[in-house]
């Protein structure tokens, strides 16, 4: 799910930065610093949408370097247990096949992959079911559920199923060629 | 273990807010809006940061060494890391003098949040603070 949140953090400025385009200094390495990292807590920071404050800053003593607290909305991606995605198939193999919805990585293991769809090592390993109607393989698109979350400092992993009603392939542009 | 212990502290303390550093009574600010147009919002911030302070303000007008040596040598240290100089330069290359220079000329961006052993604090911008006559020994003045 995505949220629209305000966050905090303290910016060092190098002293070479100083001067009339300060404000814009920090913003661009608050951006390069914040974008697309992934904090456990909230997700993943997919874009910072506007910087609300600037507070006054502190010297640090010692290295001469400024600390500004930066008050900034960004829009967070996180997973949550029960939640409906579509994601991408990157990697299939024997033990279930991996998706990518954004930057979450996501395992699908084949106990929950339905139980007509069999695993086929050919030269592009495929799931498909016994009359080949459907097919999970490299790039497909799949609607999956999140069933479970490992959520790391740095890094969120998911697992999905596609073991339900109106889960599976939506629109595969490999099965065609 | 101890050394997990250890470092769970460490990082909490990284996310609190970076007051504890400071020795002595002085602390030392960047006014973010030296030379920005917006000048009023500057203000408005500060007017806000004084609240612990009724107007007047009670400790002395006058900058003690100790706020003068850790301005300068701070000020200094920036101008060696290539900080933008608030003067005209005429040859100087010291950062120190050249920092000097800026006291001199009352130019130095910076606040000093005077402590007061109640915790409550005062701030007062370096230009507003009467600079004692020995650096006019030290630096050969006028």
């Amino acid at each position: 799910m995505f949220f629209h949140i305000t966050l905090e953090r303290n910016m060092q400025l190098h002293p070479r930065h100083f001067g009339p385009h300060l404000r814009d200094k920090l913003v661009a390495k608050l951006m390069k610093d914040v974008e697309g990292t992934c904090s456990g807590r909230h997700g993943f920071v997919v874009a910072i949408t506007s910087v609300e404050d600037i507070g006054k800053g502190l010297i640090r003593e010692g290295t001469g370097f400024v600390t500004f607290p930066v008050k900034y909305q960004c829009v967070v991606f996180r997973p949550f247990k029960g939640e409906i995605l579509e994601a991408v198939v990157t990697m299939v193999n024997k033990m279930g096949f991996f998706a990518e919805a954004g930057p979450v990585q996501i395992f699908v293991s084949n106990h929950l992959i339905p139980d007509d769809m069999e695993f086929q090592s050919e030269d592009v390993s495929n799931y498909t079911t016994s009359d080949g109607s459907v097919k999970i393989q490299k790039d497909s698109e799949v609607r999956l559920k999140i069933i479970g979350t490992r959520v790391d400092a740095t890094e969120i992993f998911s697992i999905g199923t596609i073991k339900d009603d109106f889960l599976g392939v939506i629109n595969d542009p490999g099965a065609a060629s | 273990m101890a050394d997990d212990d250890y470092n769970d502290m460490d990082m909490g303390y990284e996310d609190e807010p970076p007051e504890p550093e400071i020795e002595e009574g002085a602390e030392v600010e960047e006014e973010n809006n030296d030379d920005v147009p917006d000048d009023i919002i500057g203000a408005e911030n500060e007017e806000k940061e004084q609240e612990p302070v009724e107007h007047p303000r009670k400790t002395s007008k006058y900058m003690t060494k100790y706020e003068r040596a850790r301005i300068l040598g701070t000020r200094a240290l920036q101008i060696s890391m290539n900080a933008p100089v608030m003067v005209e330069l005429e040859g100087e290359t010291d950062p120190l003098e050249i920092a000097m220079k800026e006291l001199r000329e009352r130019k130095i961006p910076f606040t000093i949040r005077r402590y007061l052993p109640d915790g409550s604090y005062e701030d007062w911008g370096v230009d507003e603070l009467i600079v004692e006559d020995s650096w006019k020994r030290q630096v050969g003045g006028d």
